[in-house]
């Protein structure tokens, strides 16, 4: 065998280890080492993100946003998307923000994260639902039914929805947003028909709020689930299933507007 | 000594399992550039977009709903919720953690390979450099030659850590020369954070610091070079040990194997960790990857995987020096 193969071969190997020597002895000092250094973090938002072909939906929200229930995972959000794709050449963008378990207050908390923010900027339209698991607390409101604390509740649920969409429509003054109103879940148990009348109370609050702001639509699915709720709800029998996300979708579907 | 270890160089050389390592390297990066091709095309899809904000966004929030489900262990919501915190670092900051290009690629295949597939590359050469002059029966003639047997094997143990030291080399050259022709060859000054640290309340962000990929890769590369060197002294010592050399890499692939395994779940089992094939991902603490086993940090991994190495360092020359060869 060729003699300077073998000894070029050699040095190649000694350079490397001795590279990978190098390498090894700085990450432990970068390790245990080395100041850090203030790393600025962003909040503006400097260049005003670039609006693209097609349409853009954020949707935020809580578990209906994310479609829990609907044994497809689509939601109201998923089918809702499909009609749209049917009835435009666009292309659709999704953006889905929707948190399982959200209360008003945490979304007051995520709109104004700054790539969000940045994603409502850019958007077209967007949906909103909210209030649910400020009101019904999984289930556990209905038990401890006070009309003191349902107050206080709304009024909280009320401010903190007014500051969301102040955000909404500073960041985009342009985009249609449909807040999408509660129904009752519990309206053929027991307590149901008081329950009723809450929601209905608090729906309205909500479409007054909305109707304070520029294009915020409010979107009722009260009635959707009045009569016969159990067949719209999933097995939990508190969120839609399959069929109750398409009348919510189909019902936003009626609003849209190109 | 240079004599002995040219002579070993030229057996290693003329054996062509460098080149045989260097095949399978190639092919199996070609298979993960696709499939990460296809990964990025496939999210590209789906979301609509190519903007990285979007889609860490994205995967922040279904991090969110995942820790909001009750039906996920403690534990695995202790981690989801430190990935959480950090893909909400990088945003806030407005870094990409995976800046596209080879370099990337790169940095991502040294993060996965460190465990498993290295060392595995290292086994090949590793088992087989003593055991082999018994099997072909050269053991005598080098042994008769008028040179201390430590001599010996000092000199193969030294042609391994070339050896080691050219396969890490083989790994990073082809990963970055294959990726490239779909990814791009530019991102070595993409910035990336390290210096997250993992404690009980979650992740710590106080210690953060910039710095430039290609210093992260140095790092990576050196960290990945010591795993490698301390499997394959292992190695080296089984081959010592076990005349057979499939026994011996039988022996080293399922200690590889069950600490693969077991780092997944040895959270309970508090002293697994004095064992080596768990401390084998030191990338893990440079990117802030919870460690399998709380309490673990750099240097005690890193202190672990030397006394294991030197114990086996010890025990091959202790060996080597004083049996009978027949």
């Amino acid at each position: 065998m060729n003699k300077n193969v073998i000894r070029s071969v050699t040095m190649v190997s000694v350079f490397f280890c001795l590279l990978w020597l190098v390498g090894l002895g700085w990450a432990v000092a970068e390790y245990y080492g080395g100041k850090p250094e203030k790393i600025p973090e962003k909040t503006k938002i400097e260049k005003k993100a670039e609006k693209k072909d097609g349409l853009h939906i954020v949707a935020i929200g809580d578990s209906l946003t994310r479609g829990t229930g609907d044994e497809t995972g689509k939601g109201y959000v998923g089918v809702l998307m499909d009609e749209i794709k049917e009835k435009t050449k666009q292309d659709v963008q999704l953006t889905n923000l929707g948190i399982s378990g959200q209360r008003s207050d945490q979304l007051k908390e995520q709109i104004q994260q700054t790539e969000v923010k940045r994603q409502i900027q850019t958007a077209d339209m967007i949906l909103v639902t909210m209030g649910g698991n400020d009101l019904f607390r999984g289930g556990q409101g209905l038990l401890e039914f006070k009309e003191e604390d349902i107050a206080e509740i709304e009024k909280k649920f009320l401010d903190n929805m007014n500051f969301i969409f102040q955000q909404i429509r500073t960041s985009n003054p342009k985009a249609n947003v449909f807040f999408i109103g509660l129904y009752n879940p519990f309206s053929d148990l027991e307590e149901g028909k008081e329950m009723s009348k809450v929601v209905r109370h608090w729906n309205y609050q909500s479409a007054e709020l909305s109707a304070a702001f520029p294009k915020i639509v409010f979107v009722p699915t009260f009635d959707l689930f009045e009569l016969k709720v159990n067949d719209y709800l999933y097995t939990d029998k508190f969120h839609p299933n399959k069929k109750g996300y398409r009348l919510i979708a189909e019902r936003v579907a009626s609003l849209l507007t190109w | 000594m240079n004599k002995l270890i040219q002579n070993e160089m030229m057996k290693l050389i003329a054996k062509k399992r460098l080149i045989v390592i260097a095949i399978i390297i190639g092919i199996l990066v070609a298979m993960f550039t696709y499939a990460q091709f296809k990964e990025v095309e496939r999210q590209r899809e789906k979301l609509g977009t190519d903007d990285w904000r979007t889609m860490i966004q994205q995967t922040i929030i279904d991090q969110q709903n995942r820790i909001s489900s009750a039906r996920i262990s403690d534990e695995w919501k202790q981690q989801l919720q430190i990935a959480l915190q950090q893909n909400q670092y990088y945003l806030d900051h407005d870094i990409n953690p995976s800046e596209p290009g080879a370099p990337t690629f790169m940095r991502i295949f040294l993060e996965n390979s460190i465990e498993l597939f290295i060392p595995l590359m290292v086994m090949v050469i590793a088992s087989d450099i003593v055991s082999s002059e018994h099997s072909q029966g050269s053991i005598k003639l080098l042994l008769t030659r008028p040179v201390k047997r430590w001599k010996v094997l000092l000199s193969k143990y030294i042609t391994l850590a070339f050896a080691i030291s050219l396969i890490v080399a083989i790994a990073g050259i082809l990963s970055y020369g294959i990726s490239g022709l779909v990814f791009g060859y530019k991102g070595w000054g993409a910035p990336v954070l390290t210096g997250f640290s993992v404690t009980d309340a979650g992740l710590d962000t106080a210690g953060v610091k910039l710095i430039n990929q290609w210093q992260f890769l140095l790092m990576d590369f050196g960290l990945v070079w010591f795993v490698a060197i301390v499997v394959g002294t292992l190695s080296f010592m089984l081959s010592v040990l076990i005349r057979s050399t499939a026994a011996g890499m039988g022996v080293m692939l399922a200690a590889l194997i069950s600490g693969a395994i077991l780092s997944n779940m040895v959270s309970s089992w508090e002293s697994a960790k004095y064992f080596f094939m768990v401390n084998l991902k030191l990338t893990n603490y440079m990117n802030g990857n919870p460690p399998p086993i709380e309490g673990m940090t750099l240097s005690f991994s890193m202190l672990v995987l030397l006394v294991w190495w030197a114990i086996g360092l010890f025990v091959s020359f202790l060996v080597f020096t004083k049996k009978d060869v027949y």
